[in-house]
């Protein structure tokens, strides 16, 4: 990542595009996912590791971003990151007042779920990319679907599925 | 100060004692806050709780954080707002960089690559089980299948920026729930 001014307010810039148009946690994933990349910012690997760390670490999910942003440009990237991530749930004050209002028009929910399907859709799809970057093999398949079972059962923490798929990474070359 | 708020130091105490409780995702923090703000402190009644919490999903980005702003302001204004934001966001921020960067110094590692090729597929397992589980609720008419086809469509083309896509699904919900229920 280029270190010049105008590249950390541009890397400031796409961590905070990413958090405004997004919602939950993971909703930023896809933006920035698609404008790291293109700029070589960030690596497929570095994205896996930032959601594993995010997920190891506490409060809230969304806070995966600040490990990919410390990833990719240090301290510094991992501090601007929390402040892109600060900032837009600040607006939620202004958002109230015009709540009211729009509450019960059908519309104002349909835009929330409309745009929570988009940010599946195209997650899904990040996560693909992801997940090739592992390369596909059985081993892979095995692994993504034993992580995807073992959180069904709700009887393992992630901590455990985490610690799990790092020894079958180890023992099962 | 408005009369009767409770006081900076409790405040701060009672958000960083719920970051530092936080583990396991957004769900398990949910809960926590939910028992902190209506249980324990009550600083807005269950309802009120569930009307913050639908609102909040307007709100763009962190979802928990739009609320932590909002309970802050219930329980003491502005002053609540950055208390609420600093308790909750320091300790997990703080623990989020320290162990990227204790990751970053043992990265290399043979031992540390090996178990990493093993981690990242789980990951992404987990990260499928997410998606699903914020769509599969939505479900509920045809329009709704449509909007996440369509947009995983556009993704993977990869010819759309994927701002466009969010967009255009967002806008694509909103007509077809104004046009079934007007």
């Amino acid at each position: 990542m280029t270190h010049s001014l105008f590249g950390w307010l541009l890397f400031f810039w796409l961590f905070l595009k990413a958090s405004l148009f997004s919602t939950g946690g993971f909703g930023s994933l896809p933006s920035l996912h698609a404008d790291l990349l293109a700029r070589r910012w960030a690596s497929e690997r570095q994205f896996a590791e930032a959601l594993t760390i995010g997920q190891l670490s506490p409060g809230p999910n969304g806070l995966w971003v600040v490990s990919l942003g410390y990833l990719s440009g240090g301290l510094p990237g991992g501090l601007l990151a929390l402040l892109a991530i600060l900032l837009p749930p600040l607006s939620v004050v202004v958002i109230e007042r015009g709540y009211r209002r729009v509450e019960h028009h059908p519309a104002a929910g349909g835009f929330v779920s409309g745009l929570s399907l988009a940010v599946a859709g195209v997650f899904g799809v990040a996560l693909l990319s992801i997940l090739r970057s592992a390369g596909f093999s059985p081993r892979t398949g095995v692994l993504a679907a034993g992580a995807i079972v073992l959180a069904l059962t709700k009887r393992v923490p992630l901590f455990g599925i985490i610690g799990l798929a790092g020894l079958v990474g180890i023992v099962w070359r | 100060m408005t009369p009767g708020a409770p006081s900076s130091r409790h405040l701060l105490r009672v958000w960083l004692t719920l970051s530092v409780q936080s583990f396991g995702g957004g769900t398990a923090t949910l809960a926590l806050i939910r028992r902190a703000a209506v249980e324990e402190q009550r600083w807005v009644s269950g309802e009120e709780f569930g009307r913050f919490w639908g609102l909040v999903q307007l709100a763009p980005g962190i979802n928990l954080l739009a609320l932590t702003v909002l309970l802050g302001r219930r329980a003491a204004g502005g002053r609540g707002i950055v208390l609420a934001l600093t308790g909750l966001l320091l300790p997990s921020a703080a623990l989020t960089i320290l162990l990227t960067a204790v990751y970053a110094h043992v990265r290399h590692f043979a031992l540390v690559q090996e178990a990493l090729r093993g981690i990242v597929p789980a990951v992404a397992g987990l990260g499928f089980l997410t998606a699903w589980q914020i769509a599969r609720p939505l479900l509920t008419y045809p329009a709704r299948p449509a909007i996440l086809l369509g947009s995983a469509l556009a993704a993977w083309l990869g010819t759309v920026p994927v701002l466009a896509i969010l967009l255009v699904g967002a806008l694509f919900g909103a007509a077809a729930e104004n046009r079934r229920r007007p």
